[in-house]
């Protein structure tokens, strides 16, 4: 049985976790290729034309699983390349025929993370709103550790897909700690990055617009030839105490927002932490918040971060990115950026 | 300095909320009616990409300022999951920046909240705090029986406009009446008025149903008096949804019951009254409704999540549906032209009867 998961939205709030939990279980997964043109004019076509940017890739992905991109366009998966071109190769029947290439696609029901935090709203309706428009089976849990212990949610999963809670229990540790593994890995990169005499560009985003190269449009290559280093706001270490997170201005119970709330107030108050030290070569030049257009959570978001920076006198940039962003437009304005550091 | 208060409007409801204030011996300077100014006020100075009911409450408060008010009243909904939740804090902030000194009193949607908030500002006791909201409830009811008897009336009224009219009057006097002792006296007068309406008993009317976010829903200066529009031409209009369906939800867990019957469309909670509208729309087809508009503010993260599967439920029913995103640069006229279309496969499908519905079913 393969299992598809859309390489896009939620995926990117825990990459790589799911893969090994449904490998560690025995099963194939399939994941949607990057991000590419097709995919997203797929997505917008359906999607509700007010809901956010990162919703209508995700239907694109989603379309893509269930077989349609590929009848469209039979050569998209060769434009994705390196570990992508190994998942499509892995299941090969998927790309060139008109069935849908999984059994089953998964998409979660995320409500609250582990410190009860809620998800955007937009999440919870997202295994309703494809059952509308993929034909493919969803396999969905829904995921609430206010109401239910994550382990239990778990079983209830691995019994959906006739699997004993011990095999589930294994399945999901090994899961957790590859996870770990790459946040190690993470950190590691991350310390070596902060040594680096180039300018700091920090680009703040939810994971699923960083880590999308097509969706930012390339950012951080772009920010890179122009010779700084862009360091993503995920990669900044949470602050160990959460005494420093009180000072905001604003309470959020999004989880995102108060992620990202607490790693501004540990880059500007904190005086230890490396990315600090402006004055010095190596503190923070500039930051860049990117956000998908019409995201709501972002409204609100962009006026708290943006104060934050404002007050502290540290030039801000906001991009807004959707299916029309013209890569010209955003090469002019970040160099502008970049001059005016 | 005194406190002056002023709040955000609310449709109907907000001369009412101007003598709730009075009532607790507060000085009240209640903002402007909402109109394309206004709007356009708030829009200058809120973020943009926010949904319209901040920019107009942005709006109402500055007109409300100008004329010297220092203290804002604004709800938040710290259990909800949409933005409504940051909107007190959103305007707080706005407003200081844009060099406004004004204090902010922030309240939650429960009854312990608003109690202190009322306590720590007016001083009053609980006695009178009490007897002020009681006597604010049974205005609050008088006004949604009025929206109603409206809504039946306007499509059998002979003389054209004449219950808009009284309507208009009746709500402006409902907000005017101070002393509580004359309230039932007052309440058999208008509704005695009411009665007199002369209305032509046409038996084979139109039906549609009003969905949506409530803030779009019940305010006819946001959706450009839908409701009105449609009565006019002839078409009986209902609307669930109005404040006291709000209190009341929260009291008697009407949520449960809700998720129940919408679990085959949607799984949880979307945020905001997500869920209700799909519920409201199920609720109308069955009635055998013969169309269903669905009002939001633009980007309403909740309605924009649930408007794919109202489009199922639409396409699987056959039933009219219009989805209408309201936002400050959508025009009247644009508006005008949708819903004239509208009515017209209103009446259509009026007039294809049952069993012709039936086979579409099929």
């Amino acid at each position: 049985m393969v299992i598809g998961i859309p390489r896009a939205l939620i995926y990117w709030k825990q990459p790589h976790f799911w893969e090994t939990f449904f490998e560690e279980l025995g099963f194939k997964v399939l994941l949607s290729p990057e991000t590419n043109k097709e995919i997203v004019e797929m997505g917008v076509k359906v999607a509700d034309p007010e809901t956010c940017f990162s919703n209508k890739v995700y239907w694109g992905h989603l379309l893509w699983l269930d077989g349609k991109v590929a009848e469209a366009s039979p050569h998209l998966p060769k434009r994705s390349a390196g570990r992508e071109m190994n998942e499509v190769q892995r299941t090969p029947p998927c790309a060139a025929s008109r069935h849908s290439a999984c059994d089953l696609i998964f998409v979660p029901r995320l409500k609250a993370n582990q410190e009860k935090l809620e998800y955007c709203p937009k999440f919870f309706g997202l295994p309703d709103l494809a059952k509308i428009l993929v034909k493919t089976p969803i396999l969905t849990e829904t995921f609430d550790p206010r109401k239910e212990r994550t382990e239990k949610t778990f079983k209830k999963l691995g019994k959906k897909l006739k699997k004993d809670s011990r095999e589930t229990k294994k399945a999901l540790e090994a899961a957790l700690s590859k996870e770990k593994e790459l946040k190690e890995k993470e950190k590691k990169e991350f310390l070596e990055k902060i040594k680096s005499k180039k300018q700091k560009i920090i680009l703040i985003s939810h994971p699923y617009n960083l880590y999308d190269e097509y969706v930012n449009l390339r950012m951080k290559e772009k920010l890179e030839k122009l010779g700084a280093e862009a360091i993503f706001i995920d990669e900044v270490p949470t602050p160990l105490s959460s005494v420093v997170s009180h000072q905001s201005s604003v309470k959020f119970h999004w989880e995102f927002g108060k992620e990202i709330m607490e790693k501004i107030q540990e880059i500007l108050k904190h005086e230890t932490c490396p990315v600090r030290n402006r004055r010095s070569s190596n503190g923070v030049a500039g930051v860049i918040e990117i956000s998908s257009f019409a995201c709501g959570c972002d409204a609100v978001l962009k006026e708290f971060v943006e104060k934050e920076f404002k007050e502290n006198k540290i030039p801000f940039l906001y991009l807004m990115i959707d299916e029309h962003t013209g890569e010209a437009g955003f090469q002019t304005r970040l160099e502008a950026f970049m001059d005016t550091l | 300095m005194k406190p002056v208060i002023t709040f955000a409007n609310f449709g109907n409801y907000t001369d009412i909320f101007k003598t709730l204030f009075e009532g607790l011996g507060l000085e009240v300077l209640p903002p402007e009616k909402t109109n394309s100014k206004t709007i356009t006020e708030g829009v200058k100075i809120a973020p943009e990409m926010y949904c319209l009911p901040l920019k107009v409450n942005l709006g109402n408060y500055l007109s409300a300022i100008k004329n010297g008010a220092n203290t804002i009243f604004m709800t938040t909904a710290s259990g909800g999951s949409c933005r409504l939740r940051y909107y007190g804090v959103t305007q707080e902030k706005i407003l200081k920046e844009a060099g406004y000194n004004v204090n902010f009193i922030i309240f939650d949607q429960k009854i312990g909240d608003i109690y202190s908030k009322i306590k720590e500002i007016s001083g009053a006791s609980l006695f009178q705090i009490l007897k002020v909201f009681y006597y604010f409830y049974r205005k609050l009811s008088l006004i949604e029986t009025l929206e109603k008897r409206a809504q039946y009336l306007r499509p059998r009224e002979i003389e054209k406009g004449r219950t808009d009219q009284l309507f208009i009057e009746s709500i402006s006097k409902i907000g005017d009446l101070k002393k509580e002792k004359d309230f039932p006296k007052f309440k058999k007068g208008i509704l005695e008025k009411f009665s007199q309406i002369q209305i032509n008993e046409k038996k084979n009317l139109s039906r549609v149903g009003l969905i949506g976010e409530i803030y779009t829903v019940c305010d006819p200066t946001i959706n450009f008096g839908v409701e009105r529009k449609l009565g006019q031409e002839g078409i009986e209009v209902y609307r669930e949804m109005n404040l006291s369906y709000h209190l009341k939800k929260k009291i008697f867990f009407k949520d449960f019951f809700i998720q129940k019957k919408v679990k085959p469309y949607l799984g949880s909670t979307v945020g905001g009254h997500g869920r209700d509208a799909i519920y409201e729309m199920l609720h109308y087809i069955k009635e055998d409704f013969d169309g269903v508009i669905h009002l939001l503010p633009a980007f309403c993260m909740p309605e924009t999540s649930v408007r794919p599967i109202l489009e199922k439920i639409h396409q699987e029913s056959g039933i009219p549906f219009l989805s209408l995103s309201l936002d400050e640069q959508v025009a009247e006229a644009g508006i005008d032209t949708r819903l004239e279309a509208f009515v017209d496969v209103v009446r259509n499908y009026h007039h294809q009867g049952i069993s012709n519905r039936l086979r579409i079913n099929e």
